[in-house]
């Protein structure tokens, strides 16, 4: 493996985030303090306790888990995508670098790039609410997984999209409803069916519990069930990921 | 200059859906010569370089780099490999020494700073080291190409119409910094559209169109073969007959003026002038023009003189 190039462009990936921090960090933090404000401050004071939590302290590991989500994703899926539009893909097509170090190069640009917004965000959110981490080492793993996972969907969007119409189809129509309807504001114990059963198959519900346990120590799921869908979905999207680098899909001519 | 081949090309076939881009090319490239590919647009170069460097997916046929099979290992021998892409296109988050550090990452080579320093001074860039690259003029952001394919010190190069849009001058530059990489043991294919280029630079020159190789020659030996040389005479007065050495020969109509073609050393320039002086015909003005090898390219297109 072609350690070097891994960690050369690993780097470039995070300095080129950094380049523009207003873009890629503020921004979305920005977002995200004003769902804080909204949900929790504004309409929190009316709603009551969530699964024996305040509202408030109940929304953070979902905002959290927006905000490291959104971010993982844009940084690999934009980061390609943009050296596929303007050529510079061809540098690391012709260098020594083989798919497992382009995956990880830039899953590890993306991963840095979501766990700042995410950590920013909880940073924000001791603001509004106190600080609870009840499982340390399940929110970090919920945390690590989470974004592991956003990144490399991010790079097969990246890798299947020709046009900038197509690279914003995934985080509009696939990953906002999901999220929005993944239990980020609410329980999923508190919908009504048929709504409860759908929302078990949308797999980001598994997610937010899984953190929602970690830091809060109590969720709709187990977090088990939680780490072992993340873990398949880590798995499944790397083999797609590796695959789609190693044949060269809509990379070579 | 060691004969080793640094690259081999074996019925190499590229097709797209409707079009054959490489259509069976076999080449061969020894360490340390300069390789002039040439053709008209279209006809396959830059595919078969894509093809080499990994930005082509072949349909059949082999290809060897230092001895290597890409097909067993297609990663190894790209250490040892540069690219000067057609298309100009430069990463707008970074300087141009930042470009040249991550480049230098990516083929496994720790920061060099004498080393990017060397590049950039070789190609007129010393003065934008800490600029960002999209301020760069055209130009220089293709010289920052050719630095970035230069500076990890491959010993195979390719550089696809690198001088295209770069200043007289500096073209000349470039030409000199390729004759001492050549001089160093690097071996460079090129593609160019300034035919002249080829003409200063090859050792060999192949020639492709529509996806076939046409010829490959060693470039002094294919001029002598392909190239010629016409002799343009103008007489002060009509002539009435021209000497018998140059029985072969047509006046023009108004028998002022001949017009001899010069093939591979036959009826050379002195021997005609010669002849002419001893007839005692008054000679007006002399003109010569050589073959180039655009001449010669546009006679192999043409479908004469050419088999790889």
């Amino acid at each position: 493996m072609n350690l070097s190039g891994l960690k050369t462009l690993f780097l470039k990936e995070v300095r080129r985030f950094l380049r523009v921090p207003g873009q890629t960090v503020l921004s979305p933090l920005i977002s995200t303090t004003l769902y804080f404000v909204v949900f929790g401050v504004s309409l929190g004071g009316r709603m009551e306790e969530v699964t024996g939590q305040p509202y408030l302290p109940f929304i953070v590991p979902g905002l959290i888990f927006l905000g490291l989500a959104n971010n993982a994703f844009l940084n690999t899926s934009s980061s390609l995508f943009i050296m596929k539009i303007q050529g510079t893909i061809v540098d690391i097509q012709v260098a020594p670098l083989g798919p497992w170090e382009v995956l990880l190069g830039f899953v590890g640009g993306g991963m840095v790039r979501g766990l700042a917004v995410g950590l920013l965000t909880w940073a924000v959110a001791l603001l509004f609410a106190p600080l609870q981490l009840a499982h340390p080492a399940v929110t970090l793993l919920f945390l690590l997984g989470t974004a592991y996972v956003f990144s490399v969907l991010g790079l097969i969007a990246a890798v299947w999209a020709e046009k900038f119409e197509q690279i914003n189809f995934f985080p509009t129509f696939v990953m906002l409803p999901l999220t929005f309807l993944g239990g980020v504001f609410y329980s999923i114990a508190r919908l009504p069916d048929p709504w409860r059963t759908i929302s078990h198959f949308n797999p980001m519900v598994y997610m937010v519990e899984g953190l929602r346990y970690g830091m809060l120590g109590s969720s709709a799921f187990p977090p088990l069930l939680g780490g072992a869908i993340l873990l398949a979905l880590a798995v499944a999207s790397t083999a797609i990921t590796y695959g789609l680098l190693a044949s060269g899909y809509k990379l070579k001519q | 200059m060691s004969n080793a081949p640094v690259l081999e090309v074996e019925q190499l076939v590229k097709r797209y859906r409707t079009v054959t881009a490489l259509d069976g090319v076999s080449l061969s490239i020894g360490a340390g010569e300069i390789f002039a590919l040439l053709g008209p647009n279209g006809a396959g170069k830059t595919t078969l370089i894509g093809a080499v460097c990994g930005l082509v997916k072949k349909t059949s046929g082999r290809m060897r780099l230092f001895g290597t099979d890409l097909a067993i290992d297609p990663i190894g021998p790209r250490y040892q490999v540069g690219l000067v892409p057609q298309e100009v296109n430069f990463d707008p988050f970074f300087t141009v020494s930042e470009s040249l550090r991550i480049q230098l990452g990516y083929y496994g080579r720790p920061p060099d700073e004498a080393r990017i320093r060397e590049v950039l001074e070789a190609l007129s860039l010393e003065g934008k080291a800490d600029a960002q690259t999209r301020a760069l003029s055209g130009g220089m952001r293709r010289r920052l190409l050719i630095a970035k394919a230069l500076v990890h010190r491959p010993r195979l190069v390719f550089l696809d119409e690198p001088t295209a849009g770069v200043d007289v001058e500096l073209r000349r530059e470039l030409w000199d910094y390729v004759r001492k990489l050549r001089s160093e043991g690097t071996t460079v294919i090129l593609t160019t559209h300034y035919l002249e280029e080829a003409e200063v630079l090859a050792d060999r020159v192949g020639i492709i169109n529509e996806g076939r190789l046409l010829l490959v020659e060693d470039k002094r030996q294919l001029m002598r073969r392909m190239g010629e040389k016409r002799l343009h005479i103008r007489f002060e007065v009509p002539v009435e007959a021209l000497p018998l050495e140059l029985a072969g020969a047509q006046l023009a109509d108004d028998r002022r003026s001949l017009v001899i073609t010069e093939r591979n050393g036959h009826a050379p320039t002195g021997a005609v002038l010669a002849a002419l002086y001893r007839a005692g015909i008054p000679v007006q003005d002399v003109e010569t023009r050589a073959s180039r090898l655009e001449d010669v390219l546009i006679e192999v297109l043409r479908g004469r003189g050419g088999g790889a």
